[in-house]
Order: structure tokens, then sequence, then C-alpha cells
């Protein structure tokens, strides 16, 4: 039984190790956004008054309540579409198995290995002759078909038990109807994380939107904070005010979902 | 088949049939600028958009139908996009001007002829620095308006100095060995090292070696390293000041800053743009000086005056109103002498119009600086800035330099270092 | 005969589901790929090109800046994807125990630095790393070290500064997807192996493990396609230096890209670099899970 305790201790002091290292930067973060940007440089951590002052900078330089509202058009769209795309893609790859597509699913993989930057430039061609430079329909569509999902949930689909899938079908449910009332509801913490990641690599997605976006009134978050940088005598205070408000979004998503990974919730499929 | 050819015939393909799938979708198509509005892209809220807002102002006063639409993008972000889309052959998202850090500059006008329009077509070019404008002359032509000089400068702690028994004249026309010692002597008696330095950062260097009119390249395109004595020399200081302790050794911009803002080094030789920085620390007001820069020990040619940094303005041949950009150009940032003053005042930009320096402005003394006046100082400088030819392979040659640093740093060979920068610039540029 | 309607059923369906991915794919992806390999047998720079065959590969193995680059990019591989799957796991495991406290807290705050602006990070591990940062001034009260460690002007430290880094920044990433994956794993297993008196490390390896083991899978092969990707802590933190010390392959296809003569087809063939790699040890990491699976 001792042997238990020391256990526990060590699990408990472990974890808060970790969630010291990993809460430090996002402290110092936040403390920073009250402060002036010359003891922020001279490293002080404490909070400091400058808050409302870096507010008031920061809304002088950046509409922030459109900004908000083209970071969160792009992150919720394309959070929606990638995830009923990619998931579904990623069910049929495992449940319908071929030898055609088990070739096509190899070479998805290989074509998420190739770096981002290689392809911009055709993309870019192809984005502008359909006319579609500087809308948000270009910064979303390219990304829906995750290949990154699409292998997530093939993965997770592993899990998914076959038992089930036979009993609706036995109940004379068509694919679709399993894929939506069976599969979808079963699968709802793998759905959450799925929403985390997505939502979180829209919204700070940085080149494409870069590439594609033009005119001030379609910058999204990460470009006004990628701008603000810019300085060569930089204000810390209003950019780490900025990439705090840039994070919030993330972070609640995370808060609200993170309840789908409590064991025993969601009940258990079985 | 050259690539446009093969490119235009997927593309269109694709295009077509994704600009059908895009129509039922609903698509948002780009907004229209209005007729006379001028797009400009820049990247510092302190520095050169608030100039070429003012700028801008005062042409719009004259000219109610032209406007102006200052965009703050990074210097990394405009990069990236100008490089993108003219790759792409894709005009429709570019600015009608551009602000490009000038040792960038050729690869730009090299790489993509006839993007930019020959500003020398129109616009005196005799009535700028020199150097400035040879940074954007190709094939005979200039494509810049000259901004923001870097004109070079040894800022110093006085009161450090002192401490150690050194006034203003014992820094007047010196070499970097008698600033060595200088420096030593500081530290002895303060403990505060003379400088600091990013190992990513050859801005030091490449001061040293154009104060010599040399640079890293030859003739825009040829490797100038192994015989050049000037690159040497300014190695040989750097590595003597690393291995006397004089350096501190820092990563990045805001350690940088942060180094002489909180009154640990004694020294910043940099270019004139940094003076805003030294002076965002009121409480340090009357203990800076700036000197001019040392120069090389025994190198041919050896001065004073040199450059680090520094852009200029550009015209987008694919914009709608070169011809109103152009005479902008011509009216207020070739022209108007007041203008200067005016951005010189509020925002500390060292312009490269000669006539500027006859202003009022440029004749005040600074009590932060004790009372000298700096910005003549500068100017003065300016003017005997050698000229080099930058070539289009300069950020080649600073990455290959900056690969050595640390070894140099560190009393490593100088020879073997110039071989190695030699061979990997040389096999970079083929 | 039914059996065979429903094997055609099975391919329609199977076609069915994946078709809408199938079809932004081959638009948003085909014919930029089709390019970029075309691109990497051009040579020339800016818009000027004409077909060089297989002169870029030539280039390649005759470049000092690739191999470092190369070197770079496979000791962080090496080194920092098995300590951040192993501590993912770890963390994933002991956040899974519903008898564990502060669970939501501990969750939260180890999935925080995902979130966290890499501006800001990048600011913060600069000033904590420099010579008279806080890590150092910590290393000394406590006489760890007795003279400061050169985090980030001394290559081999550099490099150790960048993998801290990286583990910090993506440890909780990969652990929600473990955490995800543990709620698909049936309880009543361990109950049954707890009743028989089977130890929590025996636990962990023979039933944990086994059946995390295809998002394992996943996260090693999503993982290592990002370390070798790796380009915003070195680009923020490091800028490569010093002296190319933490200069990746995706740093140096950016150089090449963006900030030296834009040298298309190279960079084109760096890119394939990394696409070869990530084959080859796909290939090799399905051939141990499959391995496995033949001899369990």
């Amino acid at each position: 039984m001792n042997f238990m305790i020391v256990r526990r201790a060590a699990v408990y002091l472990s974890l808060s190790i970790a969630t010291f290292i990993s809460i430090f930067p996002f402290y110092w973060m936040v403390v920073g956004a009250t402060n002036e940007s010359r003891d922020i440089v001279t490293g002080k951590s404490t909070i400091g008054t400058n808050l409302v002052a870096n507010f008031q900078n920061l809304l002088a330089q950046v509409d922030l309540a459109q900004v908000f509202w083209n970071s969160a058009v792009v992150a919720i769209a394309a959070t929606v579409l990638t995830l009923a795309v990619s998931s579904l893609a990623g069910y049929g790859f495992e449940i319908f198995r071929s030898r055609v597509r088990e070739r096509i699913f190899q070479i998805l993989l290989l074509l998420l290995s190739i770096p981002f930057a290689a392809l911009m430039v055709p993309l870019f061609v192809m984005i502008s002759r359909a006319h579609l430079s500087n809308t948000f329909t270009a910064v979303i569509l390219p990304t829906v078909a995750s290949i990154f999902i699409i292998f997530y949930f093939r993965q997770a689909t592993k899990a998914f038990p076959g038992e089930l899938r036979d009993a609706a079908r036995v109940d004379g449910l068509k694919e679709w109807q399993i894929f939506l009332y069976v599969y979808l509801p079963s699968m709802r913490s793998t759905y959450a994380a799925a929403t985390i990641i997505v939502f979180m690599t829209s919204w700070n997605n940085y080149l494409w939107p870069l590439i594609v976006l033009q005119t001030e009134d379609k910058k999204t978050i990460t470009l006004v904070i990628s701008s603000l940088t810019s300085a060569y005598t930089p204000d810390f205070g209003v950019i780490l005010l900025s990439t705090v408000l840039a994070t919030l979004p993330t972070l609640i998503i995370f808060f609200v979902l993170q309840r789908q990974f409590v064991q025993g919730m969601l009940g258990s499929v079985k | 088949m050259n690539w446009e050819e093969f490119m235009n015939l997927f593309a269109s393909r694709w295009s077509r049939l994704l600009g059908t799938t895009m129509a039922g979708v609903g698509m948002l198509t780009a907004t229209a600028v209005s007729a006379s509005e001028l797009t400009v892209w820049c990247w510092d809220p302190n520095f050169n958009i608030p100039a070429m807002t003012d700028a801008g102002a005062r042409y719009t006063k004259d000219h109610p139908d032209t406007t102006f639409n200052v965009n703050n993008i990074s210097q990394d972000d405009i990069n990236q996009k100008l490089q993108t889309q003219l790759l792409a052959g894709v005009t429709d998202g570019l600015p009608d001007m551009v602000l490009i850090q000038d040792d960038n500059a050729q690869r730009f006008l090299q790489s993509f002829p006839g993007a930019f329009v020959p500003l020398s077509d129109s616009i005196d070019m005799t009535k700028f620095a020199s150097y400035k404008v040879a940074a954007a002359t190709y094939e005979g032509k200039s494509y810049s308006l000259p901004f923001d000089s870097g004109v070079g400068g040894l800022f110093y702690r006085s009161d450090y100095l002192e401490q150690a028994g050194y006034g203003a004249d014992d820094l007047n026309d010196i070499t970097w060995d008698q600033l060595i010692k200088i420096g030593t002597d500081v530290k002895e008696k303060t403990g505060h090292q003379l400088l600091s330095m990013d190992y990513n950062d050859d801005g030091m260097i490449i001061m040293m070696m154009q104060s010599t009119g040399q640079w890293y390249l030859k003739d825009g395109s040829e490797p100038n390293i192994v015989d050049n004595a000037a690159l040497k020399a300014s190695l040989e200081a750097f590595q003597k000041m690393a291995q006397a302790g004089l350096v501190k050794s820092i990563t990045g911009w805001t350690d940088y800053t942060g180094s002489f803002t909180s009154g640990e080094v004694a020294a910043v030789p940099q270019g004139v743009w940094i003076t805003g920085t030294i002076k965002s620390q009121p409480d340090q007001s009357g203990d800076w000086r700036v000197a001019p820069l040392p120069k090389l020990d025994g190198v041919d040619g050896a001065t004073h005056y040199s450059n680090n940094g520094g852009s200029s303005w550009y015209v987008l041949a694919s914009s709608e109103h070169t011809d109103e950009a152009v005479d902008f150009l011509k009216t207020v940032w070739a022209g108007d002498v007041d203008f200067y003053q005016g951005i010189l005042v509020n925002q500390g930009a060292v312009g490269s119009l000669l006539a500027a320096r006859d202003g009022d402005a440029y004749k005040a003394s600074d009590d932060f600086f004790g009372g000298e006046p700096v910005w003549q100082n500068f100017s003065d400088w300016l003017s005997k800035v050698p000229s080099v030819n930058y070539g289009t392979f300069t950020p080649e040659a600073r990455a290959a330099v900056q690969a050595q640093l640390p070894t140099i740093a560190n009393g490593g060979n100088i020879d073997e270092a110039l071989q190695a920068i030699d061979g990997q610039l040389r096999q970079q540029i083929q | 005969m039914a059996q065979t309607r429903f094997d055609r059923n099975a391919q329609l369906n199977g076609w069915a589901f994946i078709m809408p991915a199938m079809m932004l794919i081959g638009i948003f992806m085909v014919y930029p790929i089709l390019w970029s390999l075309w691109m990497s047998f051009q040579v020339g720079r800016g818009t000027n090109f004409k077909f060089g065959g297989l002169a870029n590969v030539e280039r390649l193995l005759n470049d000092p800046v690739f191999l470092r680059a190369l070197t770079n990019t496979c000791i962080f591989f090496i080194v920092q994807v098995p300590i951040m799957i192993i501590l993912a796991l770890l963390f994933a495991v002991a956040l899974n125990d519903s008898t564990l406290r502060f669970r939501g807290l501990f969750r939260t705050a180890i999935f925080l630095p995902c979130v966290t602006s890499l501006v800001a990070y990048s600011v913060l591990f600069k000033s904590m790393f420099s010579g008279d940062g806080v890590v150092n001034n910590v290393l000394l009260a406590t006489h760890l070290v007795n003279d400061p460690i050169p985090w980030l002007t001394d290559p081999f430290w550099a490099k150790i500064v960048i993998i801290l880094a990286i583990t910090w920044r993506w440890t909780g990433y990969n652990m929600i997807f473990y955490l995800a994956a543990l709620q698909n794993v049936d309880k009543s297993i361990y109950e049954a192996a707890r009743i028989d008196g089977v130890p929590a490390w025996a636990r962990f390896t023979q039933i944990t493990i086994p059946m995390l083991k295809p998002v394992i899978l996943f996260t090693t092969i999503i993982s290592t396609i990002g370390t070798l990707q790796l380009f915003d802590e070195v680009n923020n933190i490091t800028q490569g230096g010093p002296g190319d010390a933490t200069l990746t392959l995706s740093l140096y296809i950016y150089n090449l890209t963006f900030r030296f003569m834009p040298s298309f087809g190279y960079s084109a063939t760096v890119s394939y670099v990394i696409v070869i790699m990530v084959a080859i040890l796909s290939i090799a990491q399905f051939m141990i899970a499959r391995d496995r699976r033949r001899t369990a």
C-alpha cells in the first residue's frame, strides 16, 4: 500500500512540474499584456498597469472586430467542412477496404509530407485564375480535404466495433444512416479532438492566408500579429495583448470540448 | 515549352473547372480599388508607415483625386507576397508601391525584369546620395526612390568611457584596433562589454567592409571573398574583439536592443535608424554620443563612412496608376525639403535627398546626445559613403558568412573560414 | 449471388464516402504537385527556366548547406519524436485515471503550450535561455553548473533548446489524440485485469499500448512529418544559427524560395527529399507495426 502512495505522489509531482513548465510562458504572455514594452524586454514578470493603454494602442492600429470576424468565419467554416469531408473519407477508407483504395491511401500519406512552400505558387496561380484571390473561399477550400484528419479518422475508426455496424445493418440501416446515427454519436471524443485540432490549425494558419488575402479588410488575426511585429522597435505590450486575444477562442473551444475526454461521461459504446 | 506555357496548359483547365464549381458556392470577388487610390506596402508603424502617410497627405492636398492606402505588412511578409505573385505571373494582388530593403533589391530587379518602373527615366537621381541610387541601378536604369539611409555611426555611452578616462576626441578618426584598446580599458574599469552582436547577423561585418568600398560580390555576381582584404580585416577585427571578451553574444532583435537600452554594453556601431531605439530610454538622455565609425587598419580605401540597412520605394509596373505614383514620388519624395524636416523630427528618418540637410531640423542639436548636431553629422557622412554593387546574391553571401561567425569568434582560422564561405557561396549561386 | 451484391455495394459505398475528399484533393493538390515535380527538373532563376534533367539532384549532393540541414533535421527527428511520444502517452494515461484529482486543470495546462502564440513563446524562450537568462541563473544558483551554458550561441546547446521547445509545444497536442483514443478502450478489460492482479505497468504495456496502437502509429507518422518539416521554432528562436547549427530542411527551402535569389526548381528538389524520407520511414513504421501484429 505504501508503494501505491509513493506512486501516486510521483504522478502528482511530475504532473505538477509539467503543469508549471507548460503554464509559465502562458502566464508570461498574459502578464506581458499588462506591461509596457520596455518592462517586458527587461524581464519584468509581474502584473503591470499598462493593459488599458496597450488595448488603446492596439485598437488604434487594428480594426479588432473586423479581424476577429474574419478569423472566425474562416476557422468555423473550415472546421465544419473539414470534419464533414475528412471524417467521411477516413471512415470510408477503413470500413470499405479495397486494394485500389489502399494504394490511394498510401499515396495520400506521401502527399501529406510535401512542404507547402513547394505547392504554394501553382496553387496561387489556380486560385487567381479562378478569380478567387482575396476571398475566404480561397483560404478555406484547399484545406478542407485534410489528409491529416482523414488519416486520423481512419486510425480512430479501427476502434469502432464491427458488431455495432453488423447490428445496424441487420436493423436495415443504409450505410449513410449507419455513419450518421451509429458511428458519429459513438465517436464523439474523436470528433472533439479533431475539432480542437482543425480549429486551431485554421485559426493559426499563416502562410496561405498571407499569400491569398490582399486587402486590409480581409486580414485574419495571425496576419495582423505578424504585421505588429514588423517595427524596428516592436511594442511588446501590444503584441502580447494581441497574442492573448488570439489565443482565447482556441482555449474556449478546448475548455468546452475537453469534457468529451472524461472517461465514462458519454457512456461506453457497448 | 517554357514553364509559363506549361502552367497555362494546366492552370487554365483546372481553374475553369474550379471556377465553375465555385460559381455555385457563391464566390466573393476581390473588391475593386477606387480609380485613384494608391496602395503602398511597408512595415514599421513608427517609421516608414507614418512617413509615407505624411507624404501621401501632402500630395493629396494638391491632388484631391489621389488618395493613399498605406498597409502595414512585415518585411518578411512583403518578400513572400511579392515573390509568390511575381513568380506566378499574377499581379492583381500587388500594390502600386512597395518598400524594399536596399541589399535585397537586386534579386527582385534581376529575377523579374519589367516588374518595376524605371524611375530614373523621370526623376533626377543626382539629387540623392549616390550609393543609395547605385543599390537600385540595373542595366543602366535606377528603379528606386531612395528613402531612409542606413549610414553608420558609433553610438557610445560617454559616461562609461569617461570612467575609463576617454573623451569625445579620443573617438574621432580612430581605427578598430584603437577602439578595441578603448573597449578593453572600459571593460576593466566599468565591467561593461564594448558592444553586442547576434552571430546570425553580419551587419557589423558589412559596415566594416563597405567602408572601404568592397562587398561580398564583385560586379554583382562574382564572389569576392578569398582575395577581399577588407573582408579579411573586418573578420580579424571582429575576432580580436570577441577573443578579448568585448562582444556580448546575443540572439534575436529583442535581446540586441535590450543589451544597450538596459545600459549593458558601452557602444553600438549601427545604421542611423537605430537612433529611435536608443532614444527610447529618456532616462539615459545626455549619456549618449555619436562618433564616426572607426576605420579598418591597413586596408586601401578605408574610410569612416559606411552603411547598414536602409530601404527605398519601388513602383510596380503592373499598377494601373504608375503615372500618378511616379509623379507623387517626384513631387514629394524628390522635391519637398520641408517634408524631410518633418519625418526627421517625427520619425527620426534620415532621408537620402541631399538637399534635405540644408533644412532647419537637420541643423538642430540634440540634448539626448549632449547637444551634438547628430543629424548634421549623419547627413555629412551620408554623402561620403562609398557605393558598392550589392548584386544579386547578397542574401546567399550573408548566409555563408553568418555560418562561419561562431567559429571565427571562437578563434578559428580566418583563411579557412574565407575558403568555406567562398565554397558555400559558389555552390549556392550556380 | 447475395455475396456479390454485397461486395458491389461495399465497393460503391467505399467510393462514395471518400469521393468529396478525393475531388478536393484532386483539384487542389494534383496540379500543384505535378507543377512542383516538373519544376524539380528545371534550372534557372526568377522566371527564366530551362530543363536541366537531374542537375538539381547533382547540385543537392554537392551542397554543404543541404547536408548540414539534412543532418540537423535527422538529429531533431531521431532524438525528439520518441521523447515526445512517450511523454504524451504517459501524461494521457495518468490523466485518464478517473480517481486523479485536478484532472481538468492538468489536462488544460499541458495542452496550453500548443495554443500559446509562437511569437510570444519564441520571444520568451530566447530571453529565458539567453546567457544571463533565468535558466542559467537557476542552474548557477543551484550549483548544477559552474559557468553559464551558452544555450543559444553554441551549436550543440542551440539544438538542445530547439528540442526542448518542440517537445514543450507539441506534447500536449499529441496527448489529445491519446486521450480521445482511450475513451474507446473498454473499461471492463482493465477491471478484469486488475482483479486478476495484473500490475499497473503490465496493464500499460499489455493492454493500453496494444489498444492504442493505431493512434500511436498515427501520431508517430504525423510527428515524423512535423519534425521533418520543422520550421517555426528554428526560424523564430535561433534563425537556423548559430552557424547553421539548427538549420532544417524546411528553413532551407524557405530561404531558397523567399530569402535568396528565387530558385524554385532547386527548392522543389529539396522538398522532395522530405517526401522520400517520409516514404522510407512510413514504410518502415508500417512494417514494424505489421510484424508485431503477426507475432502477437
